[in-house]
């Protein structure tokens, strides 16, 4: 992909004017989206994102430069361009290559680029007709199906020079259901590390159809949820994005390290209770939100974020390391070479507990249980979140009553994980596309059934 | 490659295999962008990128591909992507690539000084906003400040001989501070956006994140119940830019709007009119041609109160039958074509914040939310949306309000409204709103 000499010619000039550090990301990407509306197979699309960039730092300061010019006077002169930007310091030199593949093709059975369109538009046509098939309130159906395999090339002034391919597959559909005068809708989207034999291995189409569309029409039939202060139990898989969105932005370099988390200085103090342990696993083989290296080269890890509610570790890329003087996590991520890298989430979830599922239930009075839950988003200086309940469930006296609709969850990131008092024993992650000032990557939020013993629910 | 040698290129092999007609989109772009935090300079990004699109119709039906390398493997790989696209995709109606029309608008001419001012001055004075920032008061005790300047080209060109060309530039400048007081902490901001560097006014800015964030300090939920409310600009926009889609002719044909067939009828309140005008000088989404090469052209959707038109591409124009509103849109440089707003915004009205205050007496006005792409369905128009602000007592600013959630449809929202401020912030850049009176919506707090 790179010439190593040519690297270490540009890395050489990145660092002449006083960096103490310099990397080139480069990356080559082949994409494939299909997009099925209304029946129809409306959007066949490929594409090549082909770039790379150059970041030098000095100190904690960070200067990122980058085109799609990659040919040896383009990375140069990126090279020129953040060199110019220095302003003074101690300077380095550049390590000797240590050449590395990262790469693990034997993870891959069948490459999306050598799978036919056509063959692709097949499982589209199934999860559409399951969705269909579900009731005639259905009115309109979307699934969108993406492919990407990216290859990138990562070096650096301390002699990593690694190599890596990264293959993802996913589905998503999304139905809508209308009774003439209101609409509702309901999603599924799973996805994974790998490449087409995930319809063979993981995903169903039909039953991908046909969740969104059950959860569409159980939704339209559903009255709005009450407002107030209760007790939440909330159901394992994408429920997770309780923990990914109230906790887990707050535990990045790129809110601690700058002194912007309500997370800061607790390392080693409670912040939960004993039944909560969280990790952020990247190394999970095929999984939505890993890797082999992160996008600094380094190898990614299993880190325990929180033990027996006791936090252990944040996530931390190169910069943050610089700022906080503690070690790397392999967590720098980048949506492409656009970006500069930051501390980002993998595959982050609640570990499988004791607690029993139906007594989470049945002990909890009167409350809400939230089956499947939506996005969300986080200010991490207040640690305030919000996110949405698309599918909730009523309990009264302890026992499921009847769908609600238009539920939020809101609250401050580390009062509700004190108040988790339940963790069930059946651990399942939900795939997301997670966004942060380095862009959108693919993640993994997960965790078993968890109770939360009061927390504001918004409703009408 | 030397792109107008690749597009050529381009065009010549798209013919020669079979292509009948073909079209390319391109976009090109120089970005800077630096960021202060804390004294420091925390961020510094300089870019120059570019990619391109290939669409081409094989027996009506239209296939699209892109790149970001310029090769000759590039060129292989545009024509095959595309033959792959347009033999499977499918349509009711014949697809087209339009030839372009006789004429276009011309646009006023922005002055505009992003090409010719240094890095080092915008360093300097992304730093000096910081600074201003956070010192501006003594419960402040962080500030961010960050600076961006774009210079973007577009291209259109087709095999029907047209060659459209675009350029546009601008700068975005963003300050936030963090308030500590005793228990509380808020954070705010403020921005400016503009077409020179020359016209940033950092202490302006600096106060306005202060003054946000100041504001905002002992917020406090206020008690469940239904609220008289004001969405200051800064809210509807947010609001508006969420429900935006609804407009747009191609989700109204998928179901994905309830304002299908809705054109001629009343869908807001008689005082509310929504322009889409890409013809607005110096706005950031005023243009000459769309997407698909159509004239831009200046319209009410809402006309007091009746929805008059939705936006159209030519294919959704052409489904419809009705003129196209030279409303496609492209995200970059990609071959996907979708319907969306240029510069949109709702019609400001005489009165300022503080007399929409007055008239409200008792009530609350919301200047944010959180989680608007979580909290807000933008298919039913429902919203239950984590919000901040502050209480309006005997028609005056009152004390601050946080933790709060504001429920309701934004289809009830539209007909709800009582009174329009004359706060719009122009020129306009996407969608924007002034401040608006929506009437009485349900709040839930503690």
């Amino acid at each position: 992909m790179l010439d190593q000499n040519v690297a270490r010619e540009v890395l050489a000039e990145a660092v002449r004017t006083g960096g103490d550090f310099a990397e080139i990301f480069m990356e080559n990407r082949v994409n494939h989206s299909l997009l099925m509306r209304s029946k129809h197979l409306e959007t066949v699309d490929s594409g090549r994102n082909h770039g790379a960039g150059v970041r030098v730092f000095s100190g904690t300061n960070a200067i990122y430069v980058y085109t799609n010019d990659t040919s040896r006077e383009g990375l140069l002169n990126c090279a020129r361009q953040a060199a110019a930007a220095v302003r003074g310091g101690k300077g380095c030199i550049v390590v000797p290559f240590k050449p590395m593949n990262a790469a693990r093709p034997e993870e891959i059975v069948l490459l999306p680029t050598e799978v036919k369109a056509a063959v692709k538009a097949e499982k589209l046509r199934a999860a559409e007709a399951a969705a269909r098939a579900v009731s005639p309130e259905i009115v309109q159906v979307t699934v969108n199906y993406i492919d990407s395999v990216q290859d990138v090339l990562i070096c650096n002034t301390e002699g990593t020079f690694v190599t890596d391919r990264r293959v993802w597959s996913r589905i998503s559909c999304s139905a809508v259901a209308s009774n003439g005068t209101e609409v509702q809708t309901g999603a599924d989207n799973p996805g994974a590390m790998m490449g087409f034999e995930l319809f063979d291995k993981r995903v169903d189409p039909e039953k991908v159809g046909k969740t969104a569309a059950t959860q569409a029409v159980t939704m339209l039939h559903a009255p709005v949820c009450p407002a107030g202060v209760m007790p939440v139990v909330i159901d394992n898989g994408f429920g997770g994005v309780i923990f990914h969105e109230a906790c887990g932005h707050s535990l990045e370099a790129t809110s601690v390290a700058v002194g912007r988390s309500e997370f800061c200085g607790k390392l080693g103090q409670r912040v939960a209770q004993d039944c909560v342990t969280v990790y952020d696993d990247g190394t999970i083989v095929n999984e939505w939100g890993s890797l082999h290296v992160d996008d600094e080269g380094t190898p990614t890890t299993k880190l325990l974020l929180i033990e027996n509610g006791i936090l252990r570790n944040y996530m931390i890329d190169k910069l943050g390391s610089r700022r906080m003087n503690m070690p790397v996590t392999g967590s720098g991520r980048r949506q492409s070479y656009e970006y500069a890298p930051t501390s980002r989430m993998r595959n982050t979830f609640i570990a499988p507990g004791t607690d029993d599922e139906a007594e989470m239930i049945a002990t909890m009075g009167d409350g809400l249980y939230a089956k499947k839950m939506g996005g969300g988003s986080v200010n991490p200086t207040t640690g305030e979140f919000n996110f949405a309940v698309n599918e909730g469930y009523l309990v009264r006296d302890g026992k499921i009553v009847h769908p609600v609709r238009g539920a939020s969850l809101i609250g401050r990131g580390s009062e509700v994980l004190r108040k988790i008092d339940r963790v069930g024993k059946d651990l399942q992650c939900a795939q997301g596309m997670c966004g942060s000032i380095s862009g959108s990557v693919p993640t993994d939020v997960g965790q078993p059934m968890i109770r939360v013993s009061d927390i504001t629910v918004g409703g009408r | 490659m030397n792109m107008n040698v690749f597009m050529d290129k381009l065009l010549e092999a798209a013919k020669a295999a079979g292509i009948e007609t073909a079209e390319i989109y391109y976009r090109s772009g120089e970005n800077f962008g630096t960021r202060a935090r804390d004294g420091e300079v925390d961020s510094y990004e300089v870019s120059s990128s570019a990619g391109l699109s290939l669409r081409g119709v094989v027996n009506g039906r239209m296939g699209c591909a892109s790149t970001e390398a310029f090769d000759d493997e590039a060129v292989a790989q545009l024509i095959e992507g595309v033959k792959e696209s347009a033999a499977l995709v499918e349509s009711e109606t014949q697809d087209e690539i339009f030839a372009g029309e006789k004429e276009y608008p011309a646009l006023e001419q922005t002055t505009s000084d992003i090409g010719e001012v240094s890095a080092e001055k915008k360093l300097a004075l992304c730093l000096e906003l910081e600074k201003l920032a956070r010192e501006g008061d003594s419960r402040v005790t962080k500030a961010d400040a960050m600076l961006s300047t774009w210079k973007t080209t577009l291209r259109l060109k087709n095999s029907h001989g047209l060659d459209l060309t675009d350029e546009s530039s601008g700068c975005r400048v963003y300050a936030s501070a963090i308030a500590v007081d005793g228990e509380s902490t808020a954070d705010g901001s403020d921005h400016f956006r503009g077409h020179n560097v020359a016209d940033i006014d950092v202490k302006k800015i600096a106060e306005g994140a202060v003054q946000d964030a100041i504001g905002q300090l002992h917020g406090e939920p206020v008690k469940t119940g239904e609220y008289r409310v004001i969405l200051d600009r800064h809210a509807m926009t947010a609001l508006l830019r969420t429900f935006s889609g609804i407009f747009s002719a191609e989700n109204a044909q998928q179901n994905m709007s309830l304002l299908a067939g809705k054109e001629g009828t009343v869908i807001a309140s008689e005082i509310v009119t929504l322009m889409d005008d890409p013809l607005y000088p110096g706005g950031f989404g005023s243009r000459p041609f769309d997407a698909e090469g159509s004239a831009s052209r200046t319209k009410a959707v809402i006309d007091k109160g009746v929805l008059t038109t939705l936006l159209h591409s030519r294919k959704t124009a052409k489904k419809q039958g009705v003129q196209p509103t030279g409303n496609a849109n492209r995200m970059g440089y990609s071959g996907t074509v979708r319907v969306g707003p240029t510069n949109m915004f709702i019609q400001p009205g005489e009165k300022s914040l503080e007399e929409l205050m007055a008239e409200m007496g008792e009530g609350l006005v919301i200047t944010g939310f959180g989680g608007l792409h979580a909290g807000a369905n933008p298919v039913s128009g429902d919203f239950s949306l984590l919000s901040n602000g502050y209480t309006v007592e005997g028609g005056k600013r009152g004390r601050a309000v946080e933790r709060v959630t504001l429920a309701g449809n934004f289809y009830e929202v539209l007909k709800n409204v009582r009174a329009i401020g004359s706060d719009l912030e122009m020129p306009p850049a996407g969608v924007d709103s002034p401040s608006v009176d929506i009437g009485t919506l349900k709040v839930s707090g503690k």
